[in-house]
């Protein structure tokens, strides 16, 4: 597998010409954010990534991380990866500058984030725990607790955990028993275990800040009796230093599919110190304000992957010489033609890059409106921002690394045997994606924060903030010309979708059980759809530049090419969507039990 | 029997006022007298200003004469019937009575409003002539909205007499008459002050908070959500004591009644302090505005202090059995409140009333409870109740055993029957005149019938369109069987009435629907709907058979575009009518402008020319008006001059069939017309009109949108129309489309369409 190269041409068309990224500067506290800033960190992010992680990557996952009385050793080199990483300020570039950070947009950082996680996942578990982390305290901590906890984080020197899994209870967190006892002093004692950690041990940081869900002792039942904590691996000195340890112990790391570089812990706390973040009983909502952003990255991480494997498996494709092709030899000097001639190995390969530039302009108009909800001063723009994003999340994660997870494999299987065996590192990406399908709320319950949640919040109101610009691309553009012919799918998938959308709102009322079984398919309906709504956009900002001198590398053309693609090979599967749900859930639910 | 055509009214209190208000309503000639020079007229002015208003027209008010009883009581001499509404002492009654026999007419009626005085004692040492004419007419607060009229004969008097009076309270008045037995209370007051005493000294006894209490001793219960301390603070906590007083001092010792009069010192200190409740300072709830905020509070019934208000968290099971069959402390609250009530109204037949039904219609109409006593027992079973009630130790009334296994309603053959004490099922007569369409639901099967309405034969020839929609919405389904309606009728029938026995005739179309329709671009589905409302409603005007519409309650939006369809409307005098759309960023889109356009051009008194009828329409619909009564609607013209009104929800139905069926002969129906609209021109002048009121602060950006689509389409100027190009109906419908379909585009509309829904409010963006 050749070296991983960042997609910089692509993510600088998506910013900027799909996404007029210069407009960034226009919303207040990004001021600075103009393509002279922002062009040097994404140049500076590749090289790091393609130099100092990607090489990493390998030997990681071979290695491992290994667990010996309570103390967590990363791989080989994650180390010192680290600490370049940090000293680089790559851990803070997303941070508010107040503590520190270099507060960049949301949608730099996001193709940032992509870089990373292409080159090695794992490592960038590390930070991207930390960010959450981060995300926490700055939204709901005390002043102190900012003061004292973030600089740290942001600037890398200690790193962060989300701790909400337990042995009994992953997705339903209302059944949460670790418990917080509250002390004299204002702080409270936390006692309990908790599982699946990421980074909740490990020897790259002098301190790790641990974030736990606890319940008080006059918590309401479930998940409205749920608080949220800080916790320090060390408690910190007065001048900020790590002190004594606080009863934070690290009881084994557990053995995974994938992300092996990433320890995966299970954490003790036994009468360790922490304090309230946000309110009482409130932990779930403090949770929930920094689950958009994080949701976002996981969907990121589906991406980041297939673009790896995309890149591997075309430069397999070119040199691999196998058969001839079925129009007529093309390399008769050769023993054979490359494999790249053949009809299904380009069905893989403009497949997997169709869905990975599609997602990554996606990704970027989603990560734009967190930035425009976060900064617009606008009302109403915030307002239309934060319904996008409420809507595309669930969307972003699931499908990214749905859509993520079949392109690795697709990666793998133009590698034929070469791609099952470890050599070439095709096996691991799909290993390390299968992971983002189930982390950060499986797929299947990011389906139904869409259809519960999302689709009849404010009678479908979030749907708008998509719907409304999708409609009127569609009015504006299907009779044209040049475009017409990648509208009018696009149009068709639409109508496919409005209807979907009615029959689910309209059953849903009734019975929930019925719209919970449409849920999956119609997350991945509105997915395609939202992918061809960024293809015909693109098209729109390609076509007039193909045949001009802009075009001398042919990247416009190719563009268009590839949406030719998607809209011809891959969108037509929201007709089989459609049937589906149209179809309802009863050959489901009418299914004996028993008989399964 | 003697038609009463004048009335007289003594006491120009609340009660008095506003009885001498609803008699003008129905259009007779009113006296209003009090002992205080001036009062009566001061108190018509006070109630032309009354917000709810106690006259249903302005005009009204003129029909009453007010004096004062020292100098005007010869006003009283040609009235047929003279109520009495003035302070609750006997000698000062007695005395006014006294006078009364010198200037009242031969074989008028005298009624008297009182509340805690027994008729007998009233009586007591006047004349025989007097007692022949006298009786008591119980009104409740406020007397034009509330519709229970509880009425004692005494024993001397004349049948006729209380002929006299329940019919014109019945037909002219709108009332629901209540035979009561001559007992303290009557009957609503009776079982109401017993049901509000048990809840308040039962929730001290069981440590039950305010807001707890009226969680559980109301919703569930099919009560209003004031339950019982929120309606103690709106009648007055002062009120209380005196009510219990003279209850106590007039029943008997063995009346379970005295359990509950307990003294609360909690209650007297609020008093004592002006916490009377909303009329005061506060009274178990309050709004703390110390400090400058607004804190809502409520009074701990444990701590006797004010603390801020909480929600009732409670998970309440979905059945009432269940609520009181359970062991927590709310359930074991619920239980002994609700059962002794129930027990309580058991033993009151026959102590005030001679039925059940009674007794139920007295306690939906004079309490708003949405069941009554004996409809709740049977929701739980009459045995069930007794085996409860002698599980506590508690009397179990006579009237419960004798029901044993049975229930005190049952449907036979189609005829609704109650149990009477004799142990067997009579039927429940409606009076002449009254015809139900519950009742005829019991008795038959619709005709058509979809998810979201029927139609129903009335008799004679006559079918009911019904709305059965959740709150009556207006929805697809429903222009689909009315579709299909029109097609029946046509064919079977000799004329329509459209009718529905719900709170409202319609608020209009679905909102919900079509804000999510909106949200996913779903225009073609939307302009669909418009067209195919506008289609349908088309067909009901030309359709070859009279129609009635028979509004009652909230009758908005598409709601009254329906009725401006009809050949005539009978409508309850409680309509509210109006075309509300822009309140919600729209226009009317179902032919309501045109039709109003047609209407102020043909019926409307207005100077010559095109311009003015424009006008009138673009003020009446731009500002979202609704008419407060049928009067009022027929001001706006939302009612014709020729359309009726009823007066007394149950009569309504008859009353539309009736003029359906005058309809029916020699019909016609109406023929096409075209508008000579003034264009251009008017448009550019609506819109100037509304640019002053954006100046001036009094008018929104988006009403500016608004008002723009508006007038395109009501000047006719969206089609290019002017004095030499007059428009089609065709053409109108057409513009009203197209402007619909432009607004409900507009985010801003869409925000209104969700602020309402969400908040009830609406949004001024």
């Amino acid at each position: 597998m050749p070296a991983y190269k960042a997609p910089l041409r692509d993510m600088r068309f998506v910013l900027y010409e799909l996404h007029q990224g210069e407009t960034l500067a226009q919303l207040p506290g990004f001021e600075e954010m103009t393509p002279d800033l922002i062009d040097p960190v994404l140049d500076e992010a590749a090289k790091v990534c393609e130099e100092v992680l990607a090489p990493l990557n390998r030997s990681g996952d071979e290695e491992g991380c290994t667990y010996e009385n309570g103390v967590v050793r990363t791989p080989k080199g994650f180390k010192q990866a680290y600490d370049l990483f940090r000293e680089g300020g790559w851990t803070g570039i997303a941070c508010d500058p107040d503590f520190g950070g270099q507060g960049l947009p949301k949608s730099v950082n996001t193709l940032v984030e992509e870089m990373i996680c292409a080159s090695n996942l794992s490592f960038g578990m590390y930070p991207g725990l930390s960010h959450g982390a981060y995300l926490a305290v700055h939204a709901h901590g005390s002043e102190e607790l900012k003061e004292r906890f973030l600089p740290k984080l942001v600037d890398g020197t200690w790193s962060g955990t989300m701790c909400l899994t337990e042995p009994h209870c992953g997705t339903d967190l209302g059944l949460c028993r670790t418990k917080a006892i509250p002390q004299d002093d204002g702080s409270y004692k936390i006692t309990g275990t908790k599982i699946f950690i990421s980074a909740g041990e490990h020897d790259l940081t002098e301190n790790i800040i641990h974030l736990v869900l606890a319940r008080l002792p006059d918590a309401p039942k479930g998940i409205k009796g749920i608080s949220l904590f800080v916790v320090p691996k060390f408690l910190p000195k007065a001048d900020g230093t790590p002190g004594s340890a606080n009863g934070v112990s690290c009881g084994s790391i557990e053995h995974k599919m994938g992300i092996k570089g990433s320890a995966t812990c299970v954490m003790n706390f036994d009468e360790a110190s922490g304090w309230l973040v946000g309110e009482p009983h409130k932990g779930m909502r403090a949770m929930f304000t920094m689950m958009n952003t994080e949701r976002l990255a996981v969907g990121i991480q589906g991406l980041g992957l297939a673009e790896a494997s995309y890149q591997g498996a075309v430069a397999y494709a070119r040199e691999r010489l196998q058969g001839r092709s079925l129009s007529g030899t093309k390399h008769p000097d050769k023993p054979a033609d490359p494999i790249i001639v053949h009809p299904d190995v380009r069905r893989m390969l403009l497949t997997m890059r169709s869905t990975i530039e599609g997602c990554r302009a996606l990704g970027a108009w989603v990560a734009m409106a967190l930035d425009r909800q976060h900064h617009s001063a606008e009302p109403q723009e915030r307002q239309g921002a934060e319904d996008l994003v409420a809507v595309m999340t669930p969307v972003v994660k699931a499908l990214f690394t749905d859509l993520g997870f079949e392109a690795v494999n697709h990666g793998l299987q133009v590698f034929g045997g070469h791609g099952y065996i470890r050599e070439h590192g095709m096996e691991q990406l799909v290993r390390d994606a299968r992971i983002a399908q189930v982390y950060e709320g499986t797929n299947g319950v990011q389906a139904l924060d869409l259809i519960g949640r999302k689709l009849p919040a404010h009678a479908g109101r979030y749907l708008r903030a998509f719907f409304h610009p999708v409609s009127a691309l569609i009015e504006a553009k299907v009779e044209d010309e040049q475009l017409g012919s990648f509208v009018q799918p696009l149009a068709k998938a639409f109508v496919r979708l409005q209807q979907a959308t009615g029959q689910i709102a309209r059953v849903g009322m009734a019975k929930p059980e019925e719209a919970a079984a449409a849920a999956t398919d119609y997350l991945r309906l509105l997915g395609l759809v939202a992918l061809a709504y960024m293809w015909v956009r693109m098209v729109e900002v390609a076509l007039p530049k193909i045949g001009s001198p802009a075009d001398s590398d042919g990247f416009y053309r190719a563009k268009v090419a590839t949406a030719r693609f998607y809209m011809e090979r891959v969108l037509p599967q929201s007709g089989a969507l459609f049937s589906a749900i149209m179809a309802g859930g009863q050959s489901m639910m009418a299914f004996e039990e028993d008989a399964f | 029997m003697a038609e009463i055509r004048k009335v007289g009214v003594i006491g120009a209190g609340v009660m008095g006022a506003g009885i001498a208000a609803q008699v003008a309503n129905a259009g007779v000639p009113v006296v209003l007298l009090d002992v205080v020079p001036d009062a009566a007229a001061k108190a018509v002015e006070k109630m032309l200003k009354a917000d709810p208003a106690p006259f249903m027209s302005k005009r009204a008010a003129r029909l009453i004469t007010p004096g004062n009883t020292e100098e005007n009581l010869d006003l009283l001499a040609d009235c047929d019937w003279i109520v009495e509404a003035i302070i609750e002492r006997l000698d000062v009654k007695q005395a006014l009575y006294a006078r009364l026999e010198t200037v009242r007419k031969a074989g008028s009626v005298v009624s008297s409003n009182t509340s805690t005085i027994p008729l007998a004692k009233l009586t007591e040492g006047l004349s025989q002539g007097f007692a022949g004419d006298f009786c008591i007419t119980h009104f409740f607060n406020p007397p034009r909205y509330m519709r229970l009229l509880e009425v004692v004969k005494g024993e001397k008097t004349r049948a006729e007499a209380i002929e006299a009076v329940s019919r014109f309270s019945d037909v002219r008045l709108g009332k629901s008459v209540v035979a009561c037995k001559d007992r303290p209370g009557f009957i609503a007051n009776r079982l109401g002050v017993f049901w509000i005493q048990s809840a308040v000294v039962e929730a001290f006894d069981l440590g039950i908070e305010v807001e707890e209490a009226d969680a559980v001793i109301g919703k569930p219960m099919g009560i209003p959500k004031t339950g019982v301390f929120g309606l103690i603070d709106l009648v007055g906590l002062d009120l209380m004591p005196h009510v219990m007083e003279s209850m106590v001092g007039l029943l008997p010792p063995a009346d379970p009644f005295h359990a509950y009069t307990r003294d609360l010192p909690l209650v007297r200190r609020m008093i004592a302090d002006g916490y009377t409740g909303r009329k005061g300072k506060g009274g178990f709830y309050r709004i703390n505005k110390a400090g400058g905020g607004k804190v809502k509070e409520a009074m701990s019934l444990s701590s006797g202090d004010y603390r801020p208000q909480r929600k009732a968290d409670l998970e309440l099971p979905k059945k009432l059995k269940a609520l009181l069959s359970g062991d927590d402390r709310i359930s074991r609250y619920a239980w002994r409140v609700l059962g002794q009530t129930l027990a309580y109204a058991a033993m009151l037949v026959p102590e005030a009333a001679d039925d059940v039904a009674s007794i139920d219609e007295a306690m939906r109409l004079g309490y708003n409870w949405k069941y009554g006593p004996f409809e709740l027992i049977d929701q739980l079973g009459a045995a069930w109740v007794a085996e409860k009630l002698a599980k506590d130790g508690l009397p179990v009334p006579e009237l419960l055993t004798l029901a044993g296994e049975r229930s005190f309603y049952r449907v036979d053959n189609g005829r609704r029957q109650q149990l009477g004490r004799d142990g067997a099922y009579h039927d429940i007569a409606r009076p002449e005149g009254v015809l139900m369409l519950a009742d005829i639901k019991l008795a038959s099967q619709p005709i058509l019938k979809n998810g979201s309405a029927a139609l129903w034969d009335v008799g004679d020839g006559v079918a009911c369109f019904e709305f059965t929609s959740k709150m009556n919405a207006l929805d697809p389904e429903i222009m689909a069987l009315l579709g299909k309606s029109i097609k029946t009728v046509a064919k079977s029938f000799k004329a329509l009435v459209i009718y529905n026995e719900g709170s409202n005739f319609s608020a209009g179309a679905n909102l919900g629907l079509a804000l999510f329709a909106a949200n996913i671009a779903a225009w073609p589905e939307i302009e669909q709907i418009v067209a195919a409302g506008q289609e349908t409603y088309r067909a009901l005007k030309y359709a070859p058979f009279p129609v009635v519409g028979a509004p009652s309650g909230l009758a908005l939006g598409g709601g009254c575009e329906i009725l401006l369809h009809c050949d005539a409307v009978q409508a309850h005098a409680e309509t509210y009518t109006g075309l509300v759309e822009c309140g919600v960023g729209l226009i009317p889109g179902w032919g309501g402008c045109k039709e109003m356009l047609v209407r102020w051009s043909t019926l409307g008194k207005l100077p010559k020319g095109p311009m003015p009828p424009v006008i009138k329409v673009f003020e009446t619909i731009s500002t979202a008006t609704v008419a407060k009564s049928a009067a009022e609607a027929k001001e706006l013209l939302f009612l014709k001059p020729t359309d009726g009104v009823t007066m007394n929800r149950y009569r309504l139905l008859a009353d539309a069939k009736a003029k359906a069926l005058e309809l029916v002969k020699d019909y016609v129906p109406p023929t096409p017309v075209e508008l000579s609209l003034p264009g251009d021109s008017a448009r550019v002048g609506m819109e100037m009109a509304v640019d002053g009121f954006l100046r001036l602060g009094k008018a929104t950006k988006h009403d500016r949108v608004v008002a723009g689509a508006l007038a395109e389409v009501l000047s006719g100027a969206g089609a290019n129309a002017d004095a030499t190009r007059p428009l089609s109906e065709k053409d109108l419908l057409e513009l009203e489309r197209s402007r619909f379909m432009r607004l409900v585009r507009h985010p801003a509309t869409l925000a209104r369409i969700e602020s309402i829904l969400e908040t009830g409010k609406p949004l001024r963006n």
